[in-house]
């Protein structure tokens, strides 16, 4: 019976599932573009301090470590494929920002040179990524285990640098990261918007993120067309693991410390990076919807704090989030290649 | 012929490759020669898609030597071998799904303007292209998943067309599309011989073989068993050396009584697509539907599936009115749909041959629920071999079958459900001579057992060969109607192409 069923969906054409896809597609990018004023609104109303300049400028300032690092996730689900099970993910990236801010505060604490701690953290990211990478594409791993492996020993490496210790740190680089203002904008606005702005290049406006896009969406066929899948795969780690030593730099600027809870982050940044694949007609992530999925998770996080719920609650929602990205987007996906 | 072997781009010699116990080349060697159009043809698993893809770098060899343009290569990559100036079409759609036209016709060839990608000039020269080399309007910016097959078909070979190439590869590249987008790819082709360039091109259309190659490799079982021409040597000898037997004849006669109507279409509409149809399917008849790209026909086929939603007009089976609306309900109704693109919609490339085949037939194997596994098996033996399926055990996975393979599996399962009214669309697509006849035999076996067959094909002579009457759809109308008398290929182009209409012809 089940099976006699699967053998008819299966029999079904592309294009019936095409036309429904583009009316299904948009109706999911208005809804999701309704839901998240319809919450801000909420908030808005409900919540006092919300609309604040300082409260804005807050969320904006605390996106931008997000915000990074949701790119860095959203490049590997676009270079990876968004399929769920066998898909690109990097479950490390949050661990590996705090081995990243662990190094660079305890360099920074010890007497090191702005240059060389930052230096060491980026590489200490990027090193961590190459693990990734490794383990993806030359053994074959899949990712949601090489990553979930990874992220345990970048985790268990954290806490021999820092012995579950808050290190605090202080230079003048951190400084001007956490207090500098320039044109009327806090310098970490402006990280986060030139960020942006460089990301939506690479992804949507250089060959190299049309290459991505192909590698991810059928690696075969990128293969056929010349473009060399594993080191474009593996790109994608190294520069998530890159976006982990900046975004480290970022935060241990903001707190004037390392912290030994950045691993919670990983829920957020995956909730952002697959609320983001929303927003486009393909299902995959853009930059614009990356941004935009970040800024809603920034600005729903702080709602909660203000209304004084509880900060499970949060994690509640973005884990509900997830599993409505991933079933809606499962859901709405052609079926068979 | 004078094989001048100064003049031959690629040299390949030697070829061994072998997946596992299969033994797909065996000791192949293919010369290709500058300016020429040079045919590779052999049955379904002769190994013709696997020496393309050892030459394009994507399977290593285990044996043998490659020489391009006189310099042996011993390392290809797909990038390496573009660089060399070789292009291919693939036969297994190599395309990215999410991928618009203009970057799936630009990938790796992209236009920019300093470090951005120029989009603008992409999608302006994807349209151009398409316009000019089969005069076709695609919107730039539509997703290749949401394209037909033969669209997808025309894109790749755009994609291969815009490369300066020296050496441009065709694996079934004519497989779904119309005479008229044919004859456009050849004209293409020959320009291009014309400037020197060469050409492989793989067809299981023996009349294409004969129209267009200036010299023709035989394959068969791994191995190259000859090379000929074919102005010289005539289509049944390539056949012969194909199959080493002789075929008999390719449309089987077959007189059947027609009985009562069992579907009737009445004034079927779907805005954009087509208009007003109305048509009936009687016992025992085949009847053939074509029409050119765009013309509707397509659409017109998803709405008898029952995957589209008609705007208008009414359905009857065996007299009674019924709301088509999902194709599970067109299969509670015994209507067995054959679907065009059976690589991603017809077949579970996970499962093994056994496995597809009893999918779509369960209720005939089981017996209280339970399959009969004795049973089952020599059903699917039996289909294996009437369709010369190629394959070591029914237990292999179709995945691992050959292109025209996989196909016969898609068409043993449907054909196996025991339905009322079949709707077979493009059924004899990629599969080679022998087989073809075989699926002629099993389509009037299923006449004679009083099934109601609707073929819709691209397949002229197959329409002529085989209908009892064929119907013309043209841009979204049906504009004519032939019976197997009146029906020819010439006249049956006119037709679709709109030049001329029977009816206008027999009154003039
Ligand atoms: N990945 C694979 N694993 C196992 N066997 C394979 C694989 N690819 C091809 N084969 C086998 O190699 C043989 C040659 O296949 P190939 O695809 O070259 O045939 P072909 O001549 O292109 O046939 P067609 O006309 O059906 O496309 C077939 O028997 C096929 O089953
Ligand atoms: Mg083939």
């Amino acid at each position: 019976m089940t099976m006699t069923i699967a053998a008819e969906t299966a029999a079904k054409p592309a294009r019936a599932r095409g036309a429904l896809r583009r009316q299904g597609t948009l109706v999911l990018r208005l809804g999701a573009l309704a839901m998240f004023a319809l919450i801000m609104a909420w908030f808005a109303f409900t919540t006092r301090g919300f609309v604040s300049p300082a409260n804005i400028f807050n969320v904006i300032e605390q996106t931008a470590v997000m915000g990074v690092l949701s790119f860095g996730m959203a490049v590997v689900l676009i270079g990876g494929g968004t399929d769920v099970q066998t898909g690109g993910i990097d479950l490390s990236i949050a661990a590996n920002t705090g081995l990243c801010a662990a190094v660079y505060a305890t360099l920074l604490a010890g007497g090191s040179g702005d240059l060389a701690a930052a230096a060491a953290a980026i590489g200490t990211g990027i090193a961590v990524g190459l693990l990734n990478a490794f383990a993806v594409v030359r053994l074959g791993i899949l990712p949601l285990l090489a990553t979930l492996a990874v992220m345990n020993i970048v985790a268990g490496l954290e806490l021999t640098v820092t012995e579950n210790q808050v290190i605090g740190a202080n230079s003048t680089v951190t400084q001007l990261i956490a207090t500098g203002r320039f044109l009327g904008l806090s310098v970490l606005a402006w990280i986060f918007i030139l960020f942006s702005a460089l990301m939506t290049w690479a992804i949507h406006y250089s060959r190299i993120g049309l290459r991505l896009y192909a590698v991810g969406g059928h690696p075969e066929a990128a293969r056929a067309a010349g473009i060399n899948v594993g080191a474009y795969v593996a790109g994608t780690y190294a520069f998530s693991g890159f976006c982990a030593g900046f975004a480290a730099i970022l935060l241990v600027a903001r707190l004037s410390a390392s912290t030994t809870a950045t691993g919670q982050l990983l829920l957020a940044i995956l909730a952002a990076a697959l609320l983001g694949t929303v927003f486009s007609r393909r299902f995959v992530p853009t930059a614009g919807g990356t941004i935009l999925s970040t800024l809603f998770i920034g600005f729903l996080a702080n709602g909660f704090q203000l209304s004084n719920v509880s900060y499970y609650w949060v994690n509640g929602v973005q884990g509900v989030l997830i599993l409505m990205v991933v079933a809606v987007t499962t859901f709405a996906k052609p079926q068979g290649k | 012929m004078p094989l001048d072997t100064q003049s031959a781009i690629i040299e390949m010699q030697g070829i061994s490759k072998r997946f596992g116990p299969v033994r797909a080349l065996e000791e192949a060697s293919l010369t290709i020669h500058r300016g020429r159009i040079h045919g590779l043809v052999g049955a379904n698993g002769a190994g013709k898609s696997t020496i393309i893809k050892v030459l394009a770098g994507i399977l290593r060899p285990d044996a043998g030597t490659i020489r391009i343009d006189g310099q042996e290569v011993t390392r290809l990559t797909p990038a390496l071998v573009e660089k060399l100036g070789v292009h291919f079409i693939h036969q297994d759609r190599l395309l990215v799904p999410t991928a618009t036209v203009a970057e799936a016709i630009f990938l790796r060839h992209e236009p920019r303007i300093g470090p951005f990608l120029n989009l603008r000039a992409m999608r302006r020269r994807s349209a151009e292209l398409l316009k000019h080399y089969f005069d076709l309007d695609l919107p730039a910016d539509a997703l290749v998943q949401d394209l037909t097959t033969a669209q997808q078909k025309i894109v790749q070979i755009t994609r291969a067309l815009a490369q300066e190439a020296k050496v441009l590869v065709l694996d079934e590249p004519t497989a779904a599309l119309v005479k008229r987008e044919v004859d456009s790819l050849f004209r293409v082709l020959r320009r291009l011989r014309d400037d020197g360039i060469s050409v492989i091109f793989i067809s299981h259309y023996m009349q294409e073989i004969e129209e267009i190659c200036d010299e023709v490799t035989v394959m068969r079982n791994g191995t190259d068993v000859g090379v000929v021409d074919p102005r010289q040597s005539g289509i049944d000898e390539i056949v012969a050396m194909m199959i080493n037997r002789d075929m008999g004849e390719m449309y089987p006669a077959r007189s059947v009584a027609i009985g009562a109507p069992v579907l009737e279409v009445q004034g079927l509409s779907r805005d954009g697509s087509f208009r007003n149809v109305s048509l009936t399917l009687r016992a025992g008849e085949i009847v053939g539907l074509t029409g050119l790209l765009g013309s509707g026909v397509k659409e017109l086929v998803q709405c008898l599936f029952g995957l589209d939603r008609p705007d208008a007009g009414r359905v009857a089976i065996d007299g009674q009115e019924v709301a088509l609306g999902s194709p599970v309900q067109a299969v509670g109704r015994r209507i067995a749909l054959l679907p065009e693109d059976r690589r991603a919609h017809g077949v579970a490339m996970g499962l093994s041959i056994a496995d597809n085949i009893a999918l779509a037939s369960m209720q005939r194997y089981a017996k209280g629920g339970l399959v009969s596994a004795a049973k089952e098996a020599a059903i699917v033996d039996g289909l294996i071999r009437d369709l010369s399926i190629k394959t070591p055990h029914r237990h292999n996975l179709v995945r691992n079958l050959s292109g025209g393979n996989q196909q016969k599996v898609a068409i043993a399962k449907w054909l196996s459900c025991q339905s009322r009214i079949y709707v077979l669309d493009e059924p004899t697509v990629a599969v080679d001579v022998g087989a073809k006849v075989e699926i002629y035999n099993l389509m009037n076996r299923l006449a004679a057992e009083g099934a109601a067959i609707l073929l819709m094909s691209s397949e002229l002579e197959e329409l002529v060969g085989m209908c009892d009457r064929t119907l013309v759809i043209y841009r979204g109308e049906l504009i004519d109607e032939f019976t197997r008398a009146e029906a020819d290929t010439d006249s049956l182009l006119a037709a679709a192409s709109g030049a001329a209409r029977k009816t206008a012809r027999e009154t003039a």
